[in-house]
């Protein structure tokens, strides 16, 4: 075990570390552009050129390993002059054009720049120009001037989307980052390589001009689009969402998301029905929740045996426990059947088939409470009076649809004008998955807590506050003011659960069953990188 | 918070019982009647609107947007007057111009006048010369809320041409 010590604090690690990693340990920064830690050591930028003993030159401390007795500088005056000459390097063809560079406010160029340099160009030639604005790949736009050829990207598409797309290309102060010839930057998980890339060379096409980043709130979330549920910012301008980031999560999806996930915000802004509807004497009207309400509680009084209930794998742990509750309490006995959407593209990455964030959740949650769900495309009207779907995300064929839409009484609780909207006899309008908090357990087990980024309308409320408000009306004694009052009560109740904590969950949850192994349950984080 | 006592000065009886105060203001105002009217100088009114008096260069009126040579407008919506704008009244939606030595420019640009403090941070921050309030007009009445939210090309109306290199350096 090699002892060391860095800025004159000693500190011991393991064989192998290298000397940025034992800073960190420490809570010494050292600045970097090329070094990731999700990537492959490059120490191309030399940013973090550190002093030792060991050596008469600065040393990369992304890449040099550490040594007993080593004996590291990183803020002396040498190092401060070098990172100063870096950056001067790195700056010397660089357009500086911030104003209207997207990744002004989030570039690491421009921090370090502020930080260790501040100082103007010296440079009285012209500066060498290079493609501007040039089309990689479907969602992906380079501006090679920004670039400081950190190759991060290049790395990212060879080592973890395996496919290799990007290269440098031509020498000096021509290269630049180029597809190869005939190939496009469209692999599935390209979106990363604007996320990774330091300075706005990368930037979303999606993303290009709309918004600027610091105006942006962030929220942490989770992407429903699978059941790998990956760790993402949600960023909202205007209570309105406008781009999704991976945040990091080494459970679940280390730095990453894929591309699916990436743009599958834009599926939630169109469409949305905020308010409650009710069908009388054959006309449709808009009404108050509370008469809708009533509508549903009268319907569902006369006993469970007629009622059929579709849950949806999109419930949140929380949702999904307070709708248990009601099935296994008032409404024992009713037919409960599960839908979601249908299957998808899967890989070895982080894509999964599952297209559903819940399904593992949902599924302990019940079978903990004595319920089970038998799938949607099972159903059949026949001795059904009222049907309750609860969202609107499925997947069914015609014949189940026509089937559905055969019981006399339908309540649905969904957010969109689609096939489900049109069902309804009843409209309920509940909630998309950024205007809940709340957890969700994912393939492996992971259950991981997302945060409110969007302030729903105040019509629109979850499926467990309906659950919740049908159970009353119905007289059973279910009461939960918040969504940690009801992961409380899931963690004693269910035993899969068991031991878990709302606050414990931190940023990057905890896994199912680890609360039954003393000393189990920890958010595991011992690398304090953040993925930038 | 501590208080301050003011000592006021004592009335004297003449400016007690008023009348010679009065009669004294009157004097004032009626040598300026009598002065205004044969000598016609210093008066201090004009005959709004037909006469109407130039503001200080450094007065901040209502808000313009300078052109380049070719005539496009020199804002390329980097936002940063919107940023700095503490009232919130301008909202920019930005695009792509395709053109590579350009590339982002204004879609639409709109300020709300009736938010506007006038507080001149907009064009402080503008790192183009694009955003002026220099155009020596004040803003005008409407019938309408919707009319005081002038759009980019009620701000081009105002805007001349900028000899300011773009990109900051120099004049």
């Amino acid at each position: 075990m090699p002892t060391l010590k860095i800025d004159g604090r000693e500190v011991t690690v393991d064989p192998g570390t290298t000397i940025l990693q034992a800073a960190e340990v420490l809570g010494i920064e050292v600045p970097t552009f090329c070094y990731h830690p999700g990537l492959s050591i490059a120490a191309n930028c030399r940013m973090c050129l550190v002093d030792s003993n060991k050596s008469p030159k600065p040393v990369p401390a992304c890449h040099a390993q550490v040594m007993d007795g080593m004996e590291v500088q990183t803020a002396s005056e040498r190092i401060k002059r070098t990172r100063k000459a870096v950056l001067e390097f790195i700056l010397l063809n660089h357009p500086v054009d911030c104003p209207i560079c997207d990744q002004a406010g989030e570039c690491v160029l421009q921090d370090h720049y502020f930080k260790f340099s501040a100082q103007p160009s010296r440079l009285f030639h012209r500066k060498q120009h290079k493609s501007k604005a040039k089309v990689l790949g479907p969602d992906i736009i380079l501006d090679a001037e920004r670039c400081i050829l950190c190759t991060r990207c290049v790395r990212f598409c060879d080592e973890v989307a395996k496919e290799s797309q990007l290269d440098v290309v031509n020498r000096g102060e021509h290269s630049e980052i180029s597809t190869f010839p005939g190939k496009q930057l469209d692999n599935p998980y390209a979106g990363n390589t604007v996320d990774i890339c330091p300075v706005g060379a990368l930037t979303s096409r999606d993303f290009r001009f709309k918004t600027r980043v610091w105006m942006l709130q962030t929220e942490r979330g989770v992407c429903p689009e699978c059941s790998r549920n990956c760790a993402i910012r949600v960023d909202t301008f205007e209570n309105v969402v406008r781009r999704y980031k991976p945040a990091h999560n080494p459970k679940v999806n280390q730095y990453w998301m894929c591309d699916e996930g990436r743009g599958s915000y834009k599926n939630y802004l169109e469409g949305r029905m905020e308010g409650p509807t009710l069908v009388e004497h054959g006309r449709r009207l808009a009404t108050s929740t509370q008469r809708a309400m009533d509508e549903v509680s009268r319907a569902l009084s006369g006993g469970a045996r007629n009622v059929a209930v579709v849950l949806t794998p999109w419930l949140t742990n929380e949702d999904a426990f307070v709708v248990g509750k009601l099935l296994a309490g008032p409404l024992a006995g009713a037919s409960i059947y599960l839908g979601g959407r249908g299957p998808g593209t899967e890989d070895a990455v982080l894509r999964q088939a599952d297209k559903n964030p819940n399904r593992r959740g949902v599924e302990t949650i019940l079978g903990a409470l004595g319920l089970s769900a038998k799938p949607v495309s099972q159903f059949t009207a026949r001795a059904v009076e009222t049907l309750v779907v609860l969202g609107d995300q499925h997947t069914v064929g015609d014949t189940t649809m026509s089937e559905l839409a055969a019981v006399p009484q339908r309540v649905v609780i969904g957010a969109f004008k689609n096939a489900w909207w049109d069902m309804a006899t009843v409209f309920l309008p509940g909630r998309v998955h950024w205007e809940k908090d709340g957890t969700t357990t994912n393939f492996q087990g992971v259950v991981q807590r997302a945060r409110r980024a969007v302030t729903a309308a105040p019509t629109a409320k979850s499926e467990g506050w309906y659950a919740m408000k049908i159970a009353q009306a119905l007289g059973a004694a279910l009461d939960f003011a918040t969504p940690k009052d009801i992961f409380g009560a899931l963690t004693r109740e269910v035993g899969a659960f068991a031991g878990l904590t709302w606050e414990g969950l931190g940023d990057h949850g905890q896994r199912l069953g680890d609360g039954l192994v003393p000393g189990g349950v920890g958010n595991g984080d011992t690398q304090g990188m953040v993925a930038r | 918070m501590a208080t301050v006592q003011v000592k006021r000065r004592e009335l004297s009886f003449g400016e007690r019982i008023y009348l010679p105060e009065v009669l004294r203001g009157l004097k004032v105002t009626t040598r300026q009647l009598f002065k205004n009217m044969f000598t016609k100088k210093d008066i201090a009114t004009v005959q709004y609107p037909e006469v109407r008096k130039e503001y200080p260069d450094r007065f901040r009126g209502r808000h313009r947007l300078m052109k380049r040579e070719d005539g496009s407008v020199r804002c390329v919506a980097c936002m940063l007057c919107s940023t700095a704008c503490p009232a919130k009244c301008i909202h920019i939606v930005a695009g792509d111009k395709g053109d590579q030595s350009v590339e982002k420019y204004p879609v639409s640009f709109e300020i709300d006048l009736l938010v506007c403090i006038y507080c001149g941070f907009c064009e402080e921050a503008c790192p183009c010369d694009a955003i002026r309030m220099d155009s020596g007009r004040h803003p005008l009445p409407s019938f309408t809320r919707d009319r005081q939210r002038i759009r980019k090309i009620q701000l081009l109306e105002d805007g001349g041409p900028s000899i300011a290199v773009q990109g900051g350096k120099g004049t």
